[in-house]
């Protein structure tokens, strides 16, 4: 791995601070210098690096997808993600994590797999070099109960391979099925612990008794895991907060009471909303359907409205709320996650600054790799940085277009290289 | 895509013809023209590559590919991969074989069910890069003989390598379950082998009802069939029932010659003679002394191959390359070794061996008029190498002499750019 040199770039280091001009030496897999130049200053040259001439463009740590679905297949439905053979899911699951690369995240959390060893097998091959794709946390097919969301079995076709999750009824159902993750490999058990109105089990319902939950927490920290859980419902997330379930998604619905144990807890919680599946689900599936009529009756409008709402509230109480979820449905395709971001601005009323750092200074913490790994532009940190040409602090919808990710380096190596302008006609073979 | 015009290159044409000096011009993914001189040829808004006079020659041919072999030392060992690790492997193997120099692969079984297939769906929808490819099922064998790895007390098909089959009936099914899930070859294991010490190579194991009912489905759905043929009567057994692509073909007489010059027009024989060389001499890191590989049988087979496919070199049966790796002993993409052998044990010229992965490599892959060759019209895979393979063949299977690989005139490898190795410009 060569060492290489960034100058002359825009650094947004994700501290918070204005972006200045400066040089970023990687050296291995890390930053090993962060220099700021202008006004006469310069870098002092090293001798063996790669230099990329940045050209002004904006140097930045790369993304955090808080809540991914690899194996979704951009179908319009749970049982249609569900029928593709596993020979063919794998596939789609190493194209997918390359895509993300593609698209500047670096790093992504699992959130759910279809299958139950997809996610382990894909985090596995992306490590050991098999594959391309993020940093990746494995987690396990969404864990529910009979008729809950991802129970897409039928009556007259019962077998549990025709389940979109894994389906439990009573504590040691659930130890059983924790247990046998965990075995896999994950990183996460995924709960369901909430409906999701699209299965017609609204989405303010809870689907779990308490004693489920206590099982499913204590066996997956008997073995060092994490539990993620799919709460939409004012209960479930409350569950969460007591339990101490680390990863909340979705979060719409909350009280007072909810948003105060919330602020009480914030350093132990991360919650990633996944607006996108709200709003696109509300507006933007006509196509498969889903007219603005149809997702009203099932309650995502008010859903969308509720959850706007708890998002305003919990920004305004210092919680972290992240980029990403639920993108890999037909209306919601994996590779437009950045759309999170400007959700977050338009719609949350961030500023493009916190914004940014959502998806870095606040990601880095999500993925688990200790302090001062990720997630920054500092000496020390694991060199994972996008250039972008462009300024998402001005626009942050640049940040969805792959022609202005002009670079992506995940671990000090060149995911995609920056275009190099001259030689484009003639290649010297030998 | 965009035009590619080589100039200043050696063009070894893959048809047997000299080498001359000259320009190819790639439109779109075919030959446009190749031009046998070295004068100027106007670039009209291609990509120009300066081959700084390397060779261009037809991307090669791998005759008898498994890409799910896993480089492991046994059969049990290849099988015990889980599913999706096992997909994943296929399709970094056939990416490695693309960037190795080989545009084609034959397959010639896998170790799942669907892996053939799906690897080779994925290649096709531009979803991995890999080689143009034929899938092929599992091997097809009968209780006890090679590829039946269910043991006594385990004796679940999941265990098995092989699908076996026992009864005209069985086999209908077995194949039409293959046909169904869209494999291009079903593979028959007609003979033993030496690997599976309880059915050796000289030994013929399926009867005459259970092939024929097999290439009767492969007859009605227009495929292939292949053929696992060590011993004399199993690749008379293969000729009779009109299967063209003989694996091995170790142990032959008189009869089983005549036959195979007599369908020399339509016949390839891919012996895979790599892994009887390994076993005998580079396997003893995995537990196979020369002494056990001779007790194997592996000495005797040699030596009965060599004579074979020599006698069968010299009566104009086409001879190809590929074969048995992914073991162990014989890993991938070492593959263009069989090249080297074949010039060294079976009296073959260079010219000879590079026209069995070119010329007749386009041949087995069933695109003879338009592939295999460096030939206006002709679909542009191509390689560029640094050096003469007809004087050093063994630089084909060295990454560093492998400038460019072209498949469907689209870079698979890419020449290197002399000022991106230091410097790189964002905007």
């Amino acid at each position: 791995m060569a060492d290489v040199q960034f100058t002359n770039a825009r650094i947004f280091d994700g501290s918070g601070d204005l972006p200045f001009t400066g040089d970023v030496l990687v050296q291995g897999n890390r930053i090993a210098r962060v220099t700021r130049t202008g006004h006469g200053a310069r870098s002092l040259p090293v001798q063996g690096a790669t230099t990329v001439d940045a050209a002004g463009a904006f140097l930045m740590p790369g993304m955090v997808e808080a809540h991914t679905h690899f194996s979704w297949n951009d179908q319009p439905s749970l049982d249609a993600i569900q029928r593709m053979p596993p020979e063919e899911h794998i596939l789609w699951c190493a194209e997918v994590a390359k895509r993300y690369l593609d698209m500047g995240w670096t790093s992504c959390v699992g959130a759910a797999a279809a299958k139950p060893r997809l996610d382990v097998v894909i985090r596995n091959a992306i490590n050991d070099g098999t594959i391309v794709g993020p940093r990746y946390l494995a987690a396990s097919q969404e864990i529910t109960v009979p008729g809950g969301l991802g129970d897409t079995t039928q009556p007259h076709l019962p077998q549990p391979e025709f389940a979109f999750g894994a389906v439990v009824s009573g504590s040691e159902e659930m130890r059983r099925c924790v247990r046998m993750f965990v075995k896999y490999g994950v990183d996460t058990l995924k709960i369901n612990l909430s409906g999701e109105s699209i299965t017609g089990m609204a989405s303010e319902m809870s689907q779990f008794t308490q004693a489920e939950i206590v099982t499913c927490v204590e066996e997956a920290k008997a073995w060092g895991k994490r539990v993620a859980a799919h709460a939409r419902s004012t209960w479930s997330i409350k569950q969460c907060v007591n339990l101490g379930i680390e990863v909340i998604y979705h979060a719409s619905f909350t009280d007072s009471e909810t948003l105060d144990l919330l602020e009480a807890h914030k350093k132990e919680h991360f919650i990633a909303p996944g607006l996108a599946w709200l709003i696109n689900t509300s507006h933007h599936a006509s196509e498969w359907g889903l007219t603005p009529e149809v997702t009203r009756k099932m309650g995502y409008h008010r859903e969308l409205e509720a959850a706007v709402e708890s998002m305003k509230a919990l920004r305004r109480r210092d919680v972290r709320i992240l980029p990403g979820g639920d993108y890999g449905f037909a209306w919601t395709p994996h590779g437009t996650n950045a759309k999170d971001l400007e959700y977050f601005v338009k719609y949350v009323g961030m500023s493009t600054m916190e914004a940014l750092l959502s998806a870095t200074a606040w990601g880095g913490p999500m993925m688990r790799m200790g302090k001062g790994q990720l997630g920054h532009v500092r000496e020390g940190y694991l060199a994972d940085l996008l250039l972008i040409d462009g300024d998402p602090l001005a626009d942050i919808t640049v940040l969805q277009d792959k022609a202005r990710i002009l670079a992506v380096m995940k671990d000090g190596a060149f995911h995609r290289k920056p275009p190099v302008r001259a030689a484009r006609t003639t290649r010297w073979a030998a | 895509m965009s035009n590619v015009l080589f100039t200043n290159v050696r063009i070894l044409d893959g048809s047997g013809a000299l080498p001359t000096p000259g320009s190819v011009l790639v439109q779109g993914n075919r030959i446009r023209s190749v031009g046998r001189s070295a004068a100027a040829v106007p670039s009209a808004g291609a990509i120009v590559i300066d081959g700084a006079g390397a060779t261009l020659m037809p991307g090669m041919c791998e005759a008898h590919t498994h890409f799910s072999w896993n480089d492991a030392a046994t059969l049990a060992g290849i099988q015990s991969m889980p599913l999706e690790e096992h997909v994943l492997w296929c399709a970094k193997v056939a990416r490695r074989y693309l960037e190795a120099g080989f545009t084609s692969c034959v397959g010639a079984a896998c170790a799942k069910p669907r892996l053939d297939v799906v690897t080779r769906n994925a290649i096709n929808s531009g979803q991995i890069p890999g080689p143009r490819y034929l899938a092929a099922s599992q091997e097809i064998t009968v209780p006890g003989g090679l590829g039946d790895e269910t043991l006594p007390h385990l004796p679940f098909p999941e265990f098995s390598f092989g699908v076996n089959v026992n009864s005209a009936d069985e086999m209908r099914k077995a194949v039409r379950m293959f046909l169904k899930y869209g494999v291009d070859t079903i593979k028959l294991n007609l003979s033993g082998d030496n690997f599976t010490p309880d059915s050796p190579a000289d030994t013929t194991w399926m009867s005459d009802a259970e092939v024929a009912a097999a290439m009767d489905e492969v007859r009605v759905r227009k495929k292939r069939g292949t053929a696992h043929a060590r011993s004399a009567a199993s690749v008379k057994q293969a000729l009779r029932h009109g299967i063209d692509v003989i694996y091995h073909a170790s142990y032959t007489d008189e009869e089983s010659l005549d036959m195979l010059e007599a369908a020399k027009d339509r016949v390839f024989v891919a012996p895979g003679i790599a892994i009887l060389y390994a076993m005998l001499h580079e396997a003893e890191a995995f537990g196979i002394t020369h002494a056990k590989a001779v007790a194997m049988g592996y000495q005797h087979e040699w030596d009965a191959a060599i004579e074979s496919l020599r006698a069968m070199h010299r009566r104009g049966i086409r001879v190809l390359p590929g074969g048995d790796y992914g073991f162990a002993f014989t890993p991938h993409c070492q593959n263009a070794r069989d090249l080297e052998f074949f010039v060294k044990y079976l009296g073959m010229t260079p010219m000879e061996a590079i026209r069995s992965t070119t010329l007749y490599g386009g041949q087995i892959m069933m695109k003879g008029h338009e592939l295999g060759v460096v030939k206006e019209g002709y679909l542009a895979d191509l390689l560029l190498v640094d050096g003469d393979p007809l004087a050093n063949l063994s630089i084909l299977r060295d990454p560093k002499r492998l400038l460019a690989v072209m498949k469907d005139g689209e870079f698979a490898k890419m020449p290197e750019i002399e000022s991106e190795r230091a410097w790189g410009r964002a905007a």
